[in-house]
């Protein structure tokens, strides 16, 4: 185990990263930094990375989107990628595409706490009507 | 060695024993290397070195929601009711899942649809009851209620776990090219 490899990977994270610039605006968003070989980007603008040299569970990640900012969600993944990044499959969506349905819709992120937020209500006729006086009407 | 103590008494005799080791004859040499010891703090500097080798360690951490887990195909989270190809829904209102739930957890009213098909009206399913142990999606004779790769649908409030039918069709229609192809990668086993 040498030293020079590990500076050698050292400065090619840094270049992949963006230079030193780059590098700082990449560790204040993620806390990490890392190299890999980028795989696809949905059409949402998250981009996909793998690298094989870091064990399973690190060897894949999502970079978010620009657009997204600081406000980055785990549920922003949407489902074909969301399989490949929770390593269900090995086969990325740009290789194996998913089934189409005329019916899928967008992916959405978790809305809560937001005014788009799922409110539940009954998807039935009421059984009892209150009664109503005639002479009111 | 062993010293003994008498202890005055008129009936008995007690003895005590030393039972920690005899301390040693201090030496110059001795002396002089626990004086180093301290004088260049070798303890503390040992310690560093541990901290800056494992500051350069790859972390066994995982970095979410960068990165994330490994979950198996056959992964029990957020319910969805899925839809055959054509785009009609798969649930026949038969209730199978109604009463296998040990948590009670769904409820379904049904009634007969204007074309005279069965289907239901109500399909409520309380995600805070559920304890997410999959028996509906066993009990299903079409493949209508799954539980789906989601597990990030952590809410603010209690109502919005309140789910109706809806949104259960709504998320079968977010997420079934995840939910195909999960189905799709474990027929054999089914």
């Amino acid at each position: 185990m040498s030293v020079l490899p590990k500076f050698r990977t050292f400065f090619k994270i840094i270049k992949e990263n963006g230079g030193v610039v780059g590098s700082f605006l990449k560790l204040y968003r993620t806390e990490e930094l890392k190299d890999g070989t980028l795989v696809g980007q949905d059409k949402y603008g998250h981009k996909y990375y793998e690298n094989k040299r870091y064990f399973i569970a690190r060897s894949r990640w999502v970079d978010y989107a620009d657009d997204v900012g600081m406000d980055y969600d785990g549920s922003q993944v949407p489902p074909e990628w969301h399989r490949w990044l929770h390593y269900m499959t090995d086969d990325p969506p740009t290789k194996v595409p998913p089934v189409t349905r005329k019916y899928i819709l967008d992916h959405i992120e978790n809305r809560t706490g937001t005014h788009e937020q799922y409110v539940p209500y009954s998807t039935t006729k009421p059984k009892v009507h209150a009664w109503q006086s005639p002479r009111a009407n | 060695m062993v010293r003994h103590v008498f202890i005055n008494c008129v009936l008995c005799v007690h003895f005590t024993e030393q039972v920690h080791p005899e301390e040693g004859k201090l030496e110059w040499r001795e002396m002089t290397d626990r004086a180093a010891n301290t004088a260049f703090m070798i303890e503390l500097s040992k310690g560093l070195g541990i901290v800056m080798s494992h500051l350069f360690k790859e972390p066994a951490t995982i970095n979410y929601p960068f990165e994330k887990g490994p979950l198996s195909p056959r992964f029990r989270g957020e319910h969805a009711l899925r839809r055959y190809p054509s785009g009609e829904e798969r649930c026949i209102a038969c209730k199978l899942c109604e009463a296998i739930c040990p948590a009670q957890a769904i409820t379904i009213e049904a009634e007969t649809r204007a074309d005279g098909s069965r289907r239901t009206t109500r399909y409520d399913i309380d995600m805070t009851k559920c304890i997410y142990c999959g028996f509906c999606q066993e009990a299903c004779p079409v493949d209508a209620v799954v539980e789906g790769p989601n597990f990030e649908y952590s809410t603010e409030t209690h109502e919005e776990l309140i789910y109706n039918k809806e949104k259960l069709l709504e998320n079968g229609d977010r997420w079934e090219p995840e939910i195909a192809g999960n189905l799709q990668a474990d027929y054999l086993y089914r």
